[in-house]
C-alpha cells in the first residue's frame, strides 16, 4: 500500500468519508442525539469555543476589510490627507478609465482561454493516464504533472523569462530546429498574453488533472463495457460516457479553475510588468497599481468591488448552469 | 449530454482498477494506442519537467555561460560559483528562517484553529450554524487584493507594519481548512459520539479523546496545504513587508533579478533552484496527502 | 494481551511526542518573537535618523564607513541605513509611499530624479534655509557640481535635494564589434544617421547571435534620448522663476547662469509632437531592419552579461555601467563610450539622486547634518570606491576612479554636461508612476510594429499622459 497504486476510488480523503456518512449522521438526528439537555448545553458553549479563533480572525481580517472596502469605495483617500466623500465618483472614473476596461478585458480573456486549456489538456492527461500502463509510469506521469503546482509563481515566472527570450531564449531556438522564425514573446501584445497564458496553465493544470484523475476513477467499468456492446471505443467512449459521467468533476474543476484564474497577478507581475501597452495588464494588477503605486485607495476599493461582484456572479451562473448540463450519477 | 447508464447498478459496481496489471490476453502486434499514448504523455512530461531541469542546469554554469545555447539540461561539468554568489548577495539564511517562521506558524494556526471549528460545524449544535458555515465558505469567493487596503490599515493599527506577524495573523482563519476539516471529521462515524456519551463523557472529553486522535490524518493535509500555499505566496508579502530583514524567499528571489536588472541570470536561477529544495521536500513526502488534500472537499 | 499493551504503550508515546511537538511549537514561537515582530531589526523604533536607500544590505553596510565617520563628527545623533529592494527606482518610491501608508516613513530618503518632484510636492522639506544659513560651508561643494544636476532638484525655487551621483545616456560601444564591422571610433559629433550605418556594418559582419542596439534596463532610457537629441519630449517642457537666491549665491560666473531657473515644468503632454514621431519612427526602423530588438517590458533581462558576452553592440547607459561590466569580465579595453548621437541637437539626458528631508522627519537639522557631510569629498569617496555610479563632483571623476577597468574615454561622462549645458533630467513629474506607466507601456508597441501601430501607440500615449497628469499624485 503504497503510492504505487493509485485510488481505486475517487473519494479518497476526507471528502470521499463525508460523502457516506452524512446521511447517518443526520438519520441519527445528529451527534449526540441521546444527549442529554445539560449536554447541549455544554455543546453551545463549546462550539463557540471551539469556533472563537475562526470567526474572530475571520471577522477582523476578512469580513471587516470586506466593509470597509465597500465604504472606502466612496471615498477619495491617499492615506497622507483626510478621506473626503465622493459618492460614486470613483466608480464612474473607474468604468470610464481605459486601462480599467482594458485591464477587465484582458482579465475575461484570459480567464476563457486559460482556462478552457487548462481543463482541456488536464482532461485529456488525465483520460491517457488512466488507461492500461506499467504502474511505475503511471506514478511518473502524475508525479510529473503534479510537480509544478508546488512552486512558487514568481520563481516559475522569472526562469520563464529567460526560457521566452526573443533572442536567446530556449523556446525560441527549439523553434529555429524545425524552421520558424525567432517570435517576439514578451515584446508584442499577442506574444506576451500568450506566454501569461502558456506559464500560468503550465503551473496549474496538475491540479484539473488531479481531480479529473479522481473522476475517472470513480466511473464504473460496466458503463464502457455496456458502452462498448453498443458499438462505443476509442474516442467516441470518451464523447458518449466518459464526459457525461464526468461533468460533476468537470464543474467543480471549472468554479476551482475560473475562480483561480480570475486573480491572476504573479504571473504578469513578473513577466511583464502588464505590457506591452496594457496587453497583460488584469485586473488584480490595476488594484495593485491604483492602491499601492499611486495611494489611491478609495479608487483601488471600486476597481476590487466590481472584480468582487463579477466573481460572484460568475460562480452563481455556473451553478444555475450546471442544474441544467451535469449529468449526476 | 444524455445517458442511458442503470444508475442503481452504476452506484455499486466495483470500480474500474487501473492499477492491476489488467492486460489483454496475450496480443503480440504490436499495440499502437499504447505506443502513441505514451509519446503523447512523455512529451508532456518533458515539457513540464524540461523548464525545471533547464533551470537547475544552468544555474549550475558559470555566469558567463549562462546564455548557451544550444540550451542544455543535464549539467555534466556543474559549476557552483552561482550558489556562492547567491549567498553572497542574499541573506539566504534570513529568508529561509523568514519564510519557514511564516510558513511554520500559519500551517500549525490553521491545523488547531481550522480542526476545532470543522469540528464545531461537523458535530456541535448550535443555532445558526448553517448560517454561519454558509458565510465562511462564500469568504473563500473574495480575492486577497480586495481586502488587502483594510488589512493593511489594520495591521498599522495594530502596530504590526512590516513585520513577519502581519502575514502571519490575517492568515490564520482559514476558510478552505474549516470547510475540509468538517468533511473530514463529519466522514467520522458518529456511532464514536454515541457510545463515548452512553459513557457519560462530556462533549470535551469526546472530542479530546474520540475524536481528535483520529482527525490527525485531516489536519495533516490542513497543514501541508498551508504550508505549500504560503511557502509560495508573493502578493502579501510584496505588500505587507518592506524591510529586507523580513522578506520572504520569493520576495528574495524577485529582488536578486536585481537593481535595474543587473543580475546574472544564472545566479537568479541558482537562487530559485535553492528555493525549490523545501518545497521538492514537500514534494516527494507530502504528496499523497498534498494531492489528496487539493482534491479532498471538491466532490460533490 | 501483549497488544493491548502495545497499543496503551505505543499511545503513551504518542501522547509525549505530541506533548513536545506542542511545547516545541510554543517554544520555538516565543523565541522567534522579536523576528516575528521585527523588533531584532536595529535602530527600529528608536529615535536613531531613519535613512532608506534603495539596495541590498550590502549596500547599507558598504555605507558603514561613512556612518563611521560621521558618527565621530556628531557623536550625538544616531544614523541607522535601511535598503530597500527594489527593481527600479518606481518600485522603490511604491516602497516608500508603502511606508508612509503603514505609519512608519523614514527621516530621510535617497531619492532619484524620477522622484525628485513626487517628494517635493508631497512628502519632502525644502533645503534653502539650512544652504543659505551653512553657505559658507556649501560653496566648495556647488563649486564642484555642474548646475545642471543641480537644478534638477529644484522645485517651484526651491531646492530639495543636493546632487550625491548621476549617469546621463551616453553611448556605450562594443570594440571588438566595431573592429570587426570595419568601424573606427565615431566622432564626438556623429549623427543618427552615423549611428545607423554603424549598426548597419555590424549587422553584416555579424549575423547571428547578437543585436547591434540593445535598449537599456529601463524604456525610457532607450527613448528619451532619442527625444531630446531631437530638441523634443513626450511632455512639453517649461521652467518656473525663481532659484536666483541658489544661482546668484553659488553660480554667478557660471557661463551657463542664464539657463538657471526655479526647476522644471511638465505639465503638459506632447506626444503627439511632429518629431516624437519622427524619433520613434526612426527607432521602429531599427527594430524592422533588425538593428535593434524590441523592447522589453518588466526589465531584467541581464543586459550587462549579454554586453560583456559580446553579444552587444551599442546601448545607451551611463557611467553606473562601468563597474558591472568590470565584475562580468570585460577588459579595459573592451568596450568604451561615446557622446550620444547628434540630431537636431545633442542634448543629453541624465539622471541624478541625492538625499531628501521627509516633512514627517523627528530631528530635521540632524537630518540636514546628514545631507551635508554626505556632499563632503571625504563621505563621497567613502560611498563610491568603484565605478558603479558617477559621482557628482566633478573632480572625484577622474584617472583614478576608471584605472583598470576603462572605458579608455571616461572624460565623456563629465563631458557631457560641460559641453552640452542644456542637458536635462528625465521629465518627471510628481505624477511619476502614472506618467512612466503612461510612457512605457506604450514605448514597445510604438517601436515595433507599422507605422498604423505607431501612431495608435502615440495617440494612446497623448490619452494616457493626458490622464495621469490629471491625478493628483
Amino acid at each position: 500500500m503504497s503510492t504505487t497504486t493509485p485510488p481505486r476510488e475517487r473519494p479518497r480523503g476526507a471528502a470521499g468519508r463525508a460523502r457516506t456518512t452524512t446521511a447517518r449522521t443526520h438519520g441519527a438526528g445528529g451527534t449526540g442525539g441521546a444527549a442529554t439537555t445539560g449536554s447541549r448545553h455544554n455543546q453551545r458553549w463549546l462550539a463557540w469555543i471551539f469556533l472563537a479563533p475562526t470567526i474572530l480572525g475571520m471577522g477582523l481580517f476578512t469580513l471587516i476589510p470586506i466593509v470597509a472596502s465597500v465604504v472606502l469605495a466612496f471615498f477619495r483617500w491617499d492615506i497622507i490627507s483626510a478621506p473626503t466623500f465622493v459618492g460614486f465618483n470613483n466608480f464612474s472614473e473607474v468604468v470610464q478609465d481605459p486601462t480599467v476596461r482594458v485591464s477587465f478585458l484582458n482579465t475575461i480573456v484570459f480567464v476563457v482561454v486559460a482556462v478552457a486549456l487548462q481543463l482541456g489538456l488536464a482532461l485529456a492527461l488525465a483520460v491517457m493516464v488512466q488507461e492500461k500502463m506499467p504502474a511505475w509510469l503511471r506514478v511518473f506521469f502524475r508525479s510529473a504533472f503534479f510537480f509544478p503546482l508546488i512552486l512558487s509563481a514568481a520563481s516559475v515566472s522569472i526562469f520563464m523569462r529567460y526560457l521566452f527570450n526573443e533572442q536567446f531564449g530556449v523556446v525560441n531556438w527549439f523553434l529555429s530546429l524545425v524552421g520558424i522564425p525567432a517570435v517576439p514573446w514578451l515584446t508584442t501584445p499577442g506574444g506576451s498574453a500568450a506566454v501569461v497564458i502558456l506559464v500560468y496553465v503550465w503551473q496549474n493544470f496538475g491540479f484539473s488533472f488531479l481531480l479529473f484523475i479522481g473522476g475517472l476513477a470513480s466511473i464504473p467499468v460496466e458503463t464502457y463495457e455496456a458502452a462498448a456492446i453498443d458499438g462505443a471505443t476509442g474516442w467516441r467512449k470518451h464523447l458518449h460516457v466518459t464526459l457525461p459521467l464526468l461533468s460533476p468533476t468537470t464543474l467543480v474543476a471549472s468554479v476551482m479553475a475560473i475562480i483561480s484564474a480570475l486573480q491572476v497577478f504573479d504571473q504578469p507581475y513578473v513577466l511583464t510588468r502588464g505590457g506591452p501597452g496594457d496587453s497583460t495588464r488584469t485586473a488584480v494588477m490595476v488594484i495593485f497599481e491604483s492602491a499601492f503605486q499611486r495611494l489611491e485607495f478609495g479608487q483601488a476599493s471600486a476597481i476590487g468591488v466590481l472584480l468582487t461582484l463579477i466573481i460572484m456572479a460568475i460562480t452563481a451562473a455556473q451553478f444555475r448552469l450546471s442544474k441544467r448540463f451535469v449529468f449526476y450519477q | 449530454m444524455t445517458t442511458t447508464t442503470d444508475r442503481g447498478l452504476a452506484g455499486h459496481s466495483p470500480r474500474l482498477s487501473q492499477g492491476l496489471p489488467v492486460t489483454t490476453p496475450n496480443r503480440k502486434k504490436f499495440n499502437w494506442s499504447f505506443a502513441v499514448r505514451t509519446l503523447l504523455l512523455l512529451l508532456a512530461a518533458a515539457l513540464t519537467l524540461g523548464p525545471v531541469l533547464w533551470t537547475l542546469s544552468t544555474s549550475l554554469r558559470s555566469p558567463s555561460e549562462s546564455f548557451k545555447l544550444p540550451p542544455s539540461f543535464i549539467p555534466w561539468n556543474p559549476d557552483f560559483t552561482s550558489y556562492g554568489e547567491v549567498f553572497k548577495q542574499l541573506n539566504i539564511f534570513l529568508l529561509v528562517l523568514n519564510s519557514a517562521l511564516v510558513t511554520g506558524i500559519i500551517a500549525v494556526g490553521q491545523m488547531v484553529s481550522s480542526a476545532l471549528a470543522g469540528y464545531a460545524f461537523a458535530h456541535l449544535k448550535f443555532r445558526g450554524r448553517g448560517a454561519l458555515f454558509s458565510i465562511v465558505l462564500a469568504t473563500m469567493m473574495v480575492p486577497v487584493q480586495v481586502t488587502i487596503v483594510p488589512v493593511f490599515m489594520l495591521i498599522r493599527g495594530m502596530g504590526l507594519s512590516d513585520t513577519l506577524l502581519a502575514l502571519i495573523l490575517p492568515a490564520i482563519p482559514t476558510a478552505f481548512g474549516t470547510f475540509l476539516m468538517r468533511q473530514y471529521f463529519m466522514g467520522l462515524p458518529a456511532e464514536l459520539a454515541e457510545a463515548a456519551s452512553i459513557d457519560g463523557a462530556s462533549p470535551w472529553r469526546t472530542f479530546r479523546s474520540v475524536y481528535a486522535p483520529l482527525a490527525m490524518p485531516g489536519m495533516a493535509i490542513v497543514g501541508i496545504l498551508a504550508f505549500n500555499f504560503h511557502w509560495n505566496e508573493f502578493f502579501r508579502p510584496l505588500i505587507l513587508t518592506i524591510s529586507e530583514q523580513n522578506f520572504t524567499l520569493p520576495l528574495g528571489l524577485v529582488s536578486l533579478q536585481g537593481n535595474l536588472g543587473t543580475g546574472s541570470i544564472s545566479v537568479v536561477l541558482a537562487g530559485v533552484v535553492l528555493s525549490m529544495i523545501p518545497a521538492l521536500v514537500v514534494f516527494i513526502f507530502g504528496q499523497r496527502a498534498l494531492q489528496d488534500g487539493l482534491t479532498a472537499g471538491t466532490g460533490k | 494481551m501483549t497488544g493491548a499493551i502495545d497499543g496503551h504503550l505505543r499511545e503513551i508515546t504518542r501522547r509525549t511526542a505530541l506533548g513536545a511537538l506542542g511545547a516545541g511549537i510554543i517554544g520555538a514561537t516565543v523565541a522567534s518573537w522579536p523576528r516575528l515582530s521585527g523588533t531584532d531589526i536595529p535602530g527600529r523604533g528608536d529615535d536613531s535618523l531613519s535613512i532608506a536607500i534603495m539596495g541590498t544590505a550590502a549596500d547599507a553596510a558598504a555605507r558603514q564607513r561613512a556612518i563611521d565617520a560621521f558618527t565621530r563628527l556628531h557623536p550625538e545623533i544616531r544614523v541607522k541605513v535601511q535598503a530597500i529592494q527594489a527593481v527600479d527606482w518606481k518600485d522603490f518610491f511604491t516602497k516608500i509611499l508603502t511606508m508612509v501608508a503603514a505609519g512608519t516613513p523614514p527621516d530621510v530618503v535617497y531619492v532619484a530624479t524620477e522622484g525628485a518632484q513626487l517628494f517635493a510636492e508631497k512628502l519632502a522639506h525644502p533645503l534653502d534655509e539650512y544652504i543659505r544659513r551653512d553657505a559658507a560651508d556649501m560653496r566648495e561643494f556647488f563649486d564642484d557640481v555642474h548646475p545642471s544636476l543641480v537644478e534638477a532638484f529644484m522645485y517651484k525655487g526651491s531646492l530639495y535635494q543636493l546632487p550625491m551621483d548621476w549617469n546621463a545616456a551616453n553611448m556605450y560601444y562594443n570594440t571588438a564589434a566595431f573592429a570587426q564591422a570595419g568601424l573606427d571610433r565615431p566622432a564626438d559629433d556623429w549623427t543618427h544617421t552615423d549611428f545607423r550605418n554603424s549598426l548597419a556594418a555590424m549587422r553584416k559582419a555579424r549575423t547571428s547571435d547578437f543585436t547591434p542596439y540593445y535598449w537599456t534596463n529601463r524604456l525610457f532610457g532607450g527613448v528619451v534620448p532619442w527625444l531630446y537629441a531631437n530638441d523634443t519630449s513626450f511632455l512639453k517642457e517649461t521652467k518656473s522663476a525663481g532659484g536666483d537666491w541658489l544661482w546668484d549665491g553659488f553660480y554667478a560666473n557660471d557661463p551657463s547662469r542664464s539657463l538657471r531657473s526655479g526647476g522644471y515644468q511638465w505639465l503638459e503632454p506632447n506626444a503627439n509632437d511632429d518629431r516624437v514621431f519622427e524619433s520613434f519612427d526612426y527607432l521602429r526602423g531599427l527594430v524592422k531592419d533588425g538593428l535593434g530588438v524590441r523592447p522589453e517590458e518588466g526589465g531584467g533581462s541581464s543586459l550587462v552579461g549579454l554586453f560583456a558576452s559580446n553579444r552587444i553592440g551599442t546601448t545607451p547607459a551611463g557611467g553606473y555601467w562601468v563597474q558591472g561590466l568590470h565584475e562580468a569580465g570585460m577588459g579595459a579595453n573592451d568596450f568604451d563610450v561615446q557622446f550620444f548621437p547628434r540630431w537636431k541637437t545633442q542634448r543629453h539626458q541624465f539622471g541624478t539622486a541625492g538625499y531628501a528631508i521627509m516633512k514627517t522627519a523627528k530631528d530635521k537639522d540632524a537630518a540636514w547634518e546628514w545631507i551635508k557631510f554626505s556632499s563632503s569629498r571625504e563621505a563621497m569617496e567613502l560611498i563610491f570606491p568603484n565605478p558603479i555610479t558617477t559621482p557628482a563632483r566633478r573632480s572625484m571623476v577622474n584617472e583614478q576612479l576608471y584605472a583598470g577597468k576603462g572605458p579608455a574615454h571616461w572624460k565623456v561622462f563629465y563631458d557631457t554636461l560641460d559641453r552640452f549645458p542644456t542637458t536635462g533630467p528625465i521629465p518627471a513629474p510628481p505624477q511619476q508612476a502614472a506618467v512612466e506607466t503612461a510612457l512605457m507601456k506604450n514605448v514597445s508597441l510604438a517601436v515595433s510594429g507599422d507605422e498604423q501601430q505607431l501612431k495608435q501607440a502615440l495617440a494612446s500615449m497623448q490619452r494616457d499622459l493626458e490622464l495621469a497628469l490629471r491625478r493628483q499624485s
